[in-house]
């Protein structure tokens, strides 16, 4: 009974012309989208490779230079794009690309693509995250509204309790006409990404599990809007109301929940400005160790500490560089700062996750947005995760060119040149975003909500509808 | 016919609730998205005030210190940050360049999340260095802020929809299409009346929302009058539009549930798709310049000019001979090298950073051309234009702090190179900064937007004069 329910809705919607059309529209548009979005990684990664090389080259034919001053020159961390920005985009276009890296400072990330374009850009691209988060539950939508609701505006209904078919059959058979043709769309389009991504030069850390993993995802995230959509084609008993409010759901769901929930996450958990942050980590730092400047008072401590340590009194007499010693110490404690102002940062972000994952309760989409991000390495976590690993690296560059500076040269020897090698023994700048199974420890509760959001909807669909 | 019509639709939107439902609805969107959107412009506002506010305490400070010097007094400050040397006071005590929030904000965020309302342009640092965008959540970016503007172009038309599409295919499905056809009126002109009537008391409902919210969240309407009124006619505009649609899709689309997929298909073709791939294309058609390739070049002449820092110096004093000749001591200092070979970076980069300007602009250009494609864009923009906060505020925001740096840093170069001390009679001479806003013609968007659902309008009662040979009532 199943599949004869199955064979027979499949049929009716591929005799349906408008079907037939929104699905070639649907399946146009993916295909557009997949190929700008190729096109748009590959151009990114080419020019991330060709950038860090450059940089490198810039950075190890510096000539012969006061480490210090090599310090002020610094270098630029770029953040690469990993394969499966291809499927989802995230937050990619919002976050900066490159961090410079310099003493004294650590830099935010600079450069947004957003910042970069027209006021259009925020009404969102035509990416397959668009078409996967929001064309295709409408697509749900327009197929399914109508399921349950026509047997009773064409008369079939008492026809078909005549039949003596049970609910349940009959329910699982429209539900697998319906899901069909999805998974099917949703299939092809993550088995061309893959073929797409794994033909790539050097694709690097793409892996099929996380692809596949991808795919699972959003098909729960189908299934639930499937539920959902038929679940109010049994409950009403008109098409156009039907239509209307699954229409409801899916604006609540897609556009309302995510805009409002960002609302409540800002109010309740705000960043600071700028320029707020700025002279916060200024305050902090004028308190504290200045690396250039002997008078200051935590200085002044320090400089007795050595003495004391190395038994010795004067700074002259100390086996290596003081000055190059100070602006190291100076370097830990503004690192210190830093980490702390950045941390705040942090605790303001998780907070507001927090806020999205309780209102994830009233829409799927916030959760599946944020695991599709997440695997993709696209989401705000894996910037961090970048943003971080690039501190780590200025610090130990920090480290490497004051201890240089400290071992070869004098007390007050500012003058000192290193060699024209040493740049070169700096090495270079490795960066290996999270891996698959920590993105997915980071996004259990994720995991839970949209499993709830499974179960649930499956148990109203199978469970409520009683008065047909 | 028209007063029967009149009174009987009223009659039944109040009896089947409908009227008091979207009251509710309306009213509740309008509310908590101008709150928010009140908010944020609260906040902004009060940035700025405390920007304003540190600064005079440091200037207090530094005029103090000033003193002190000038008198010769001992002062506890380090040498390098003496008000008296002219770099300092140029590097140390910049002024706030903000942009206050426009009397519309509230309406639209627009841009105004991702950009920062205010920067401290210092003397030696140089215009890339500048960051204008503003530290916030990319999360929130993506999803975006849920403005008044968001429930106008994505929220107002689907009310629109539920509200208008089964006005005739309900009246066939109900049977009471035939004895209407019984009535002295064509079909086409009772349509137009009910969606009307519609049009009209939904139109008295958006405008006493949006006039209730502004009171509660205390916008001064009556000083704004101007920009109220023009913010009430793009709505309506906008209303008309897709209320000309609903009459479109009435008469020629059939069952209510085909009307309802019909008038959801133009919706997802206005808000969602024409924009994106409108956006799409414009990015394809004129892409940026890549800003990683350019801070490698950035970097490459700037180790290249490094290099030769004292020539520079020799060329540039040979450009002006006005500094090299009024200082008697000659002394050249770091600042004097480096202001000298910051003028060439900025020459040498100076077509580099252009082109992005260029391809921004051209795809500004491209988007106005084709922005009528789809109403929502067009209202969406000219919301961003009331508030405020469209790309080209921010551009426009951007440039004038560019001119005021370049200000800020002529001022002291003279001081510099001729070895003068900066004193307390030189302080009110400080160049300051004013944003002006742009100003934006409402009127003619209006109108075009007035056009477009007449004509639409027009192709309605056209074609249905042709069906009417058909008969409505098969």
């Amino acid at each position: 009974m199943i599949t004869k329910t199955f064979l027979k809705e499949t049929k009716e919607l591929l005799r349906d012309g408008r079907v037939r059309i929104s699905l070639i529209i649907v399946f146009i548009l993916l295909s557009v989208a997949v190929w700008v979005s190729a096109q748009q990684y590959q151009n990114v990664n080419a020019q991330y490779s060709a950038a860090k090389t450059a940089e490198r080259e810039v950075w190890d034919n510096q000539g012969e230079k006061n480490p210090h001053s090599a310090a002020h020159y610094g270098t630029y961390a770029f953040k690469p794009k990993y394969p499966l920005s291809l499927v989802d985009q995230g937050v990619d276009k919002y976050t900066g690309t490159s961090i410079f890296l310099e003493a004294h400072k650590r830099n935010e990330a600079q450069f947004s693509a957003a910042a970069d374009q027209t006021g259009l850009a925020r009404f969102g691209d035509l990416t397959p995250d668009f078409m996967l988060l929001f064309i295709i539950p409408l697509l749900i939508v327009l197929l399914g509204y109508n399921g349950f609701t026509k047997e009773r505006e064409m008369g079939t209904l008492t026809l078909l309790k005549s039949q003596g078919i049970s609910q349940w059959k009959w329910i699982w058979g429209k539900w697998m006409a319906l899901f069909f043709p999805i998974l099917l769309i949703t299939a092809i389009l993550f088995l061309v990404a893959g073929i797409l991504l794994s033909n790539l030069q050097d694709f690097g850390v793409f892996k099929w599990e996380s692809l596949f993993l991808l795919f699972a995802i959003y098909v729960v995230y189908y299934i639930i809007f499937i539920n959902l959509v038929l679940l109010i084609s049994i409950k009403t008993k008109k098409s156009g109301i039907s239509l209307v409010a699954s229409l409801c759901v899916w604006i609540i769901a897609c556009l309302a929940a995510p805009k409002a929930a960002s609302n409540f996450a800002e109010n309740k958990y705000p960043y600071p400005t700028r320029q707020e942050f700025t002279a916060n980590v200024l305050k902090d730092k004028k308190s504290g160790l200045d690396g250039h400047n002997p008078w200051n008072k935590e200085a002044k401590l320090l400089e007795e500490k050595v003495l004391k340590e190395y038994g010795v009194d004067s700074l002259s007499q100390l086996p290596f560089n003081y000055d190059a010693y100070r602006m190291q110490k100076g370097e830990e404690h503004q690192a210190k700062i830093y980490l702390k102002h950045y941390n705040h940062l942090k605790n303001q972000y998780e907070q507001q996750s927090d806020v999205y994952r309780d209102l994830a309760l009233l829409s799927p989409y916030l959760p599946t947005r944020f695991l599709s991000m997440a695997i993709a390495q696209t989401d705000y976590a894996t910037h961090w995760d970048f943003a971080d690993a690039a501190e780590d690296y200025r610090i130990a560059t920090q480290k490497f060119l004051n201890g240089n500076f400290a071992k070869n040269s004098e007390y007050g020897n500012w003058g000192y040149q290193a060699d024209a090698e040493t740049w070169k023994q700096l090495p270079d700048f490795d960066y290996t975003p999270p891996q698959l199974g920590a993105i997915l420890k980071q996004n259990t509760s994720n995991l839970m909500v949209i499993g709830l959001w499974l179960l649930g909807s499956f148990g109203l669909l199978f469970f409520i509808p009683k008065n047909l | 016919m028209l007063s029967y019509n009149f009174k009987y639709e009223l009659k039944l939107l109040l009896r089947s609730r409908w009227i008091q439902l979207l009251s509710l609805i309306v009213l509740l969107l309008f509310g908590f998205s101008a709150f928010n959107g009140k908010q944020k412009v609260e906040k902004r506002k009060n940035i700025i005030v405390k920007a304003q506010e540190e600064l005079q305490e440091s200037d207090a400070e530094m005029l103090k210190l000033l003193d002190s010097v000038q008198r010769g007094m001992e002062v506890s400050a380090s040498r390098w940050t003496l008000p008296t040397s002219p770099m300092a006071v140029g590097n140390y005590h910049p002024r706030v360049a903000s942009m206050e929030p426009q009397p519309m904000a509230f309406v639209s965020t627009g841009q105004a999340d991702l950009f920062t309302h205010f920067v401290k342009p210092t003397a030696t640092g140089d215009d890339f260095a500048l960051n204008f965008t503003e530290m916030t959540s990319p999360v929130q970016l993506l999803f975006g802020s849920f403005d008044l503007a968001f429930v106008i172009v994505y929220l107002l038309p689907l009310l629109i929809i539920a509200f208008s599409y089964n006005v005739l295919s309900a009246e066939k499905e109900s049977g009471a299409l035939r004895l209407l056809a019984a009535q002295p009126i064509s079909i086409p002109s009772w349509v137009m009346q009910k969606l009307g009537l519609r049009f009209f008391w939904m139109s008295v409902l958006a405008i006493a929302a949006l006039i209730l919210v502004f009171l509660i969240i205390s916008i001064d309407i009556l000083a704004q009058m101007n920009l109220v009124i023009g913010l009430l006619i793009l709505v309506l505009g906008y209303m008309l539009f897709w209320f000309t649609l609903a009459f479109l899709v009435n008469l020629w689309v059939g069952s209510s549930a085909k009307n309802a997929v019909a008038m959801l298909g133009l919706w997802v073709l206005f808000v969602l798709l024409v924009p994106s791939v409108l956006n799409q294309l414009g990015n394809t058609l004129y892409p940026m310049p890549s800003r990683t390739l350019m801070v490698n070049e950035m970097r490459e002449v700037k180790a290249e000019i490094t290099k030769k820092q004292d020539e520079i110096l020799d060329n540039y004093l040979r450009d002006h001979p006005e500094y090299a000749i009024n200082d008697t001591s000659q002394k050249r200092s770091f600042w004097h090298r480096y202001m000298a070979s910051q003028q060439l970076v900025k020459e040498e980069l100076e077509p580099v950073v252009s082109s992005f300007e260029n391809q921004l602009q051209k795809q500004q250009d491209w988007m106005n051309k084709f922005k009528w494609i789809s109403p929502a864009i067009t209202v969406q923009e000219s919301f961003n234009h009331l508030a405020g906060t469209s790309s080209e505020d921010y551009e426009n925001y951007r440039k004038q702090v560019m001119a005021f740096a370049k200000n800020w840093r002529e001022y002291f170069v003279p001081l510099l190179y001729n070895n003068k001390e900066f004193t307390q009679k030189s302080y009110a001479t400080l160049p300051k900064f004013q944003y002006s806003s742009a100003s934006y013609q409402l009127v003619p968007v209006a109108l075009t937007l007035y056009l477009i659902s007449i004509a639409l309008f027009g192709l309605g009662i056209f074609s249905s004069k042709r069906q009417k040979t058909k008969g409505i009532l098969n």
